[in-house]
């Protein structure tokens, strides 16, 4: 098996007397797909955030292509390959999709005012090439806040693609979109993986899409993880019925 | 072609004075163009979305340091304004790291306190300042053998370091640093994922703001020949606050503006001076009330960046 490229061992996060997740351990393969889920205040969000650096871990720790990154704040999380995407869109509204995607790339490179002219270590994509691969080649010239919900999604996508990531942390990618929109996000984040060699860690709600296109699952509930394995596993294992019972989640 | 308008009416005002050829006139003009550079600064920070109420501070750091350099080192006052500048940049070098973790209005009070106690060293440090009683005998400014000894030497002194620091603030504003700093202020959790080091850039445009106040500070000394603690206290904040938001935020244009606007403001307002305090606040509310984005936006839309 070749080395995780990231590793995730005996995590731990608690506010207060809360303990929000409790014990994780798992570990992402290069060119994998690898989905986070559980019900409603299974512990995802707070898991997702320890990774990309918003939370320190109580205990346990990160790692990343074997570096130890737990409590790494966010930006240098960033600068290590590791781009994140947000639930909620987060572009920069008022600025062009061009703009966005430029300023991805210079934040990336320029990260603090003495890398001014030092290279960034991870190769920058091209801008066009990034929007052609995205089908925003047509919108480059659009302010992006006046782009539809779903092509807002599909810009935040691109701006973590700006930093060159080895990695891409989606937290709901799948989230607010209609239908046709999902099938599409589905479908770029398996080409994202294919045609970009990026991997994937997702966290996410909507099952179609996590059975769908997830190599590996972990499930947790209330903080604790009660399966880890391929969907068809995952699908049929007694915890994660119980888990969900009497939620409205049909598996896929 | 708006703005080509608006560039030719400042560039009118810069000749008026010779045009007049009033000493008065030519003192208020000096005080337009060194009370520029320092609004610059001011309005650096605004556009990372601090209100920074250190820089009369950094201002008066930059005038005493210049005068000093020169009084007791010896230094050519040129040199000693620009190493008196990098005074207060160093000091916001140092103090930046802890301030701008802070956001909003605690930055805002921790800047007013720093203020308040360079004001307190001002007052009290008699010896190296001069305390209430002032600081006398600063030369005259002089460069390559020539002697500047009339106020409209002063002004032109001080137009070219308005015109340059202007350039250099439209610069940086138009620049990939300008299009970070703007990332920064707008959504700071997506730029820092994306790697930026938010408080790195933040005490860069700090120092930058420092190091432009400074020198506006040591013109403002070699010009005035005497310094006390007065001018850089509470009264300053509240004008440039007032230059701001009159001017506008939006552009490195606007603060111009409100600088040519709002300085002349108390020689004219001569006769109702117990009323200047009601005039400026009648007029910020004004603003804020019915042009946030301050005279600028009469004259040209945002988008197109002046």
């Amino acid at each position: 098996m070749t080395a995780p490229l990231l590793l995730v061992e005996g995590l731990t996060r608690r506010f207060g007397g809360l303990i929000a997740a409790s014990d994780v351990s798992f570990a992402v393969a290069p060119g994998e797909i690898f989905g986070i889920i559980g019900p409603n205040g299974a512990g995802k969000t707070t898991l997702f955030n320890v990774i990309a650096g918003h939370y320190r871990p109580t205990s346990g720790r990160v790692a990343f292509e074997g570096t130890d990154i737990s409590g790494h704040a966010s930006d240098e999380v960033g600068r290590r390959g590791i781009a994140r995407t947000f639930q909620a869109v987060h572009v920069f509204k008022n600025e062009t999709v061009r703009a966005n995607l430029h300023r991805a790339a210079i934040l990336a490179r320029r990260h603090n005012p003495l890398a001014w002219l030092s290279r960034h270590p991870h190769a920058t994509p091209d801008l066009e090439g990034t929007a052609a691969f995205l089908g925003l080649d047509k919108l480059l010239d659009n302010v992006a806040g006046s782009l539809a919900y779903g092509l807002q999604k599909t810009v935040g996508v691109g701006l973590a693609m700006m930093v060159g990531p080895k990695l891409m942390l989606m937290d709901e990618p799948a989230a607010g979109l209609n239908p046709s929109e999902k099938i599409a996000a589905a479908a770029l984040i398996r080409r994202l993986r294919d045609e970009r060699g990026i991997s994937v860690l997702l966290v996410e709600h909507d099952m179609p899409l996590v059975m769908g296109i997830c190599d590996r699952i972990l499930v947790l509930n209330q903080g604790i993880p009660i399966a880890l394995g391929t969907p068809a596993e995952v699908k049929s294992n007694q915890a994660v019925i119980d888990a969900y019972l009497g939620e409205d989640y049909e598996f896929a | 072609m708006k703005l080509r308008v608006v560039y030719g009416l400042i560039l009118l005002l810069a000749i008026l004075p010779w045009f007049i050829g009033s000493r008065y006139i030519f003192h208020i003009a000096t005080m337009i163009v060194i009370m520029i550079p320092l609004v610059l600064g001011m309005h650096l920070m605004v556009r990372i979305g601090q209100l920074s109420l250190a820089h009369p501070a950094f201002w008066g750091v930059g005038a005493y340091a210049s005068a000093l350099l020169t009084m007791r080192l010896g230094m050519p006052p040129l040199l000693s304004i620009l190493v008196g500048a990098l005074i207060p940049s160093l000091m916001a070098l140092v103090l930046g790291p802890i301030f701008l973790r802070i956001k909003g209005v605690f930055f805002v009070l921790l800047t007013f306190a720093f203020g308040e106690i360079v004001d307190l060293v001002f007052q009290e440090w008699t010896d190296l300042f001069g305390g209430n009683s002032g600081l006398y005998g600063i030369p005259k400014f002089s460069i390559l053998g020539l002697r500047l000894t009339q106020i409209p030497h002063y002004y032109v002194l001080g137009l070219i370091a308005a015109v340059l620091i202007y350039l250099l603030m439209r610069a940086i504003e138009r620049s990939d640093i300008g299009a970070i700093l703007e990332s920064l202020n707008e959504d700071e959790m997506l730029s820092r994922s994306m790697g930026a080091n938010a408080l790195a850039w933040r005490v860069a445009a700090f120092v930058v703001s420092a190091f432009v106040a400074g020198i506006s500070g040591g013109i403002y000394a070699f010009y005035i020949g005497f310094l006390s603690p007065d001018p850089f206290g509470f009264q300053t904040i509240v004008d440039l606050i007032v230059m701001v938001t009159v001017g506008g935020a939006g552009t490195v244009l606007g603060p111009v503006l409100g600088a040519i606007v709002t300085v002349p403001l108390p020689e004219l307002l001569r006769d109702a001076r117990e009323y200047q305090l009601m005039i400026y606040g009648v007029c910020l509310i004004g603003f804020m009330k019915f042009a946030k984005q301050g005279l600028i936006s009469f004259i040209v839309d945002k988008r197109s960046g002046a």
